[in-house]
């Protein structure tokens, strides 16, 4: 028997403290493609949120649970894309600023912790597509998705900046595409696919982040696309949680359903809706299953 | 350690803001000599169509040295962060990383800062989180927490006093 690849879950902030669908749809459909998935203590904010407060902060917190999980020797897996930005962020500055990494090294020995900077870094979508591979996904589908066209929406944080390398490509990313079609669903773009969702300006303008959401579900909507997944507790936030809200501000009935990639993917595993936390998404996701269902 | 330590233009900031100097002007200097104004960034940008941000023009104030207009400014606040314009610069500028330092300069200047960030600032200090665990609401109506729904404890920094005296040290020492 090979042994289970095993990862560190770095959760972050917003998943765990109310985004719950991602995190339940996760523990669901990881580990049965074969990976473990270890929960650590002790973790924090992973400092992308304070960025422009103070950006040596940022990169303090982010070592700092890159350094927990280099204590237990496991390579860490980050569902947020903005966890993951800030933790590659740090991961490159290490790698090229060696009196930086200096500096904040003295600075972890506060709380016993160090980092030699050798962790790898997975996000939802590489794990999944790079690690697990499109087939093993294949093998677990029971009921595919057939003739459900879904778009995908990436996040600015998970496709940019290419330089400090990111897990998918930047001006055209296709892994969510793939695993859509290995799921049996018709992956679908539009010429929105790589705008943002508005969510980092919910902390000092709300009104024009929900603006921006609203005007890229207007245009899905506008389409015709049955759905969107989405792999980011923030863009999930605005495009689910928000969807009503978002349609105020651009005038427009909305009622396009969102879901995060994990939970679609367990749909077509024919894991029960309630273990996937569909009950917890705002958007009219029952559209989606009763086109399944016809 | 309050929030003014981090926050404000305390004795504490000095180092902070000196350094952040050195990064500006850094970023000042070198950008002279590769923006060519081409406008790309903006052309991409998030955040232009719906709050008028023109990070071509930020990066023109900043080479004519501007620095204290800019951040007193408001717009500099309104970057969406979505990196676009640093994945697409072909000078490799990277206004967003020259918004960042600004932000960055405006709170050690002890300007007040726009929004929730303090908030989320004063949570991540007392708990190490920008929230604690939240009922969320699922579409009958019902609020749930983690725990009802089977999730593990949180994971949270154990000894706070200790977490807190790394990032005190942030605000104190130069880093
Ligand atoms: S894209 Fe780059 S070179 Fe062109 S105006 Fe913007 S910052 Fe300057
Ligand atoms: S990162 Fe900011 S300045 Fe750059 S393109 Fe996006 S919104 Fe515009």
């Amino acid at each position: 028997m090979t042994m289970k690849k095993k990862y560190a879950i770095f959760p972050g902030c917003l998943m765990p403290t109310e985004q719950y669908a991602y995190e339940l749809s996760i523990r669901e459909i990881i580990p049965l493609l074969g990976i473990e998935i270890v929960d650590l203590e002790g973790f924090s904010c992973c400092g992308e949120p304070m960025k422009s407060v103070n950006q040596f902060l940022t990169l303090y917190l982010s070592a700092r649970n890159l350094a927990i999980a280099e204590k237990d020797n496991l390579d860490v897996f980050v569902p947020c894309a903005m966890c993951h930005l800030a933790l590659s962020e740090c991961q490159h500055v290490f790698e090229n600023n060696p009196e930086m990494k200096k500096r904040i090294n003295g600075l972890l020995a506060a709380e016993n912790l160090t980092y030699t900077n050798k962790r790898q870094i997975v996000h939802t979508v590489d794990l999944l597509h790079d690690h697990i591979g499109l087939e093993t996904i294949q093998q677990h589908v029971k009921k595919p998705l057939k003739g459900l066209k879904i778009t995908a929406h990436y996040g600015c944080h998970l496709i940019r900046p290419s330089e400090i390398g990111r897990p998918v490509d930047s001006e055209n990313p296709q892994k969510i595409e793939a695993i859509l079609t290995a799921i049996g669903a018709e992956p679908t773009t539009c010429p929105q696919k790589l705008d943002c969702c508005g969510a980092p300006l919910l902390t000092n303008l709300p009104e024009s982040a929900l603006t921006k959401t609203g005007q890229k579900l207007q245009a899905i909507q506008e389409q015709g696309i049955h759905g969107m997944v989405d792999v980011c507790p923030w863009c999930h936030k605005m495009f689910d949680n928000r969807q009503t809200k978002a349609g105020e501000t651009v005038a427009a009935k909305l009622a396009v359903p969102v879901l995060y990639l994990p939970q679609l993917i367990g749909l077509a595993f024919g894991l029960s809706p309630d273990a996937l936390g569909l009950d917890l998404n705002l958007s009219p996701v029952e559209k989606l299953q009763q086109k399944e269902e016809a | 350690m309050t929030i003014v330590d981090l926050t404000s233009m305390g004795e504490p900031q000095t180092d902070l803001k000196k350094e952040l100097n050195a990064r500006l002007t850094k970023l000042q200097d070198e950008i002279s000599d590769f923006c060519f104004q081409c406008g790309k960034c903006t052309s991409g940008c998030e955040a232009h169509k719906l709050l008028e941000l023109e990070p071509h023009k930020i990066v023109a104030l900043l080479k004519r040295g501007l620095l204290n207009e800019l951040v007193n400014s408001d717009i500099i606040w309104t970057c969406m962060s979505c990196m676009k314009c640093r994945e697409r610069c072909p000078q490799r500028v990277a206004p967003v990383d020259i918004l960042f330092g600004l932000k960055n300069m405006a709170v050690a200047s002890g300007k007040e800062i726009p929004g929730k960030y303090t908030g989320m600032l004063q949570s991540i200090l007392s708990m190490g989180l920008i929230q604690d665990i939240q009922q969320a609401t699922t579409r009958t109506n019902k609020t749930v927490k983690r725990d009802e729904l089977g999730l593990p404890p949180l994971s949270k920094p154990v000894d706070v006093t200790k977490f807190h005296a790394g990032i005190m040290k942030i605000a104190m020492d130069k880093v």
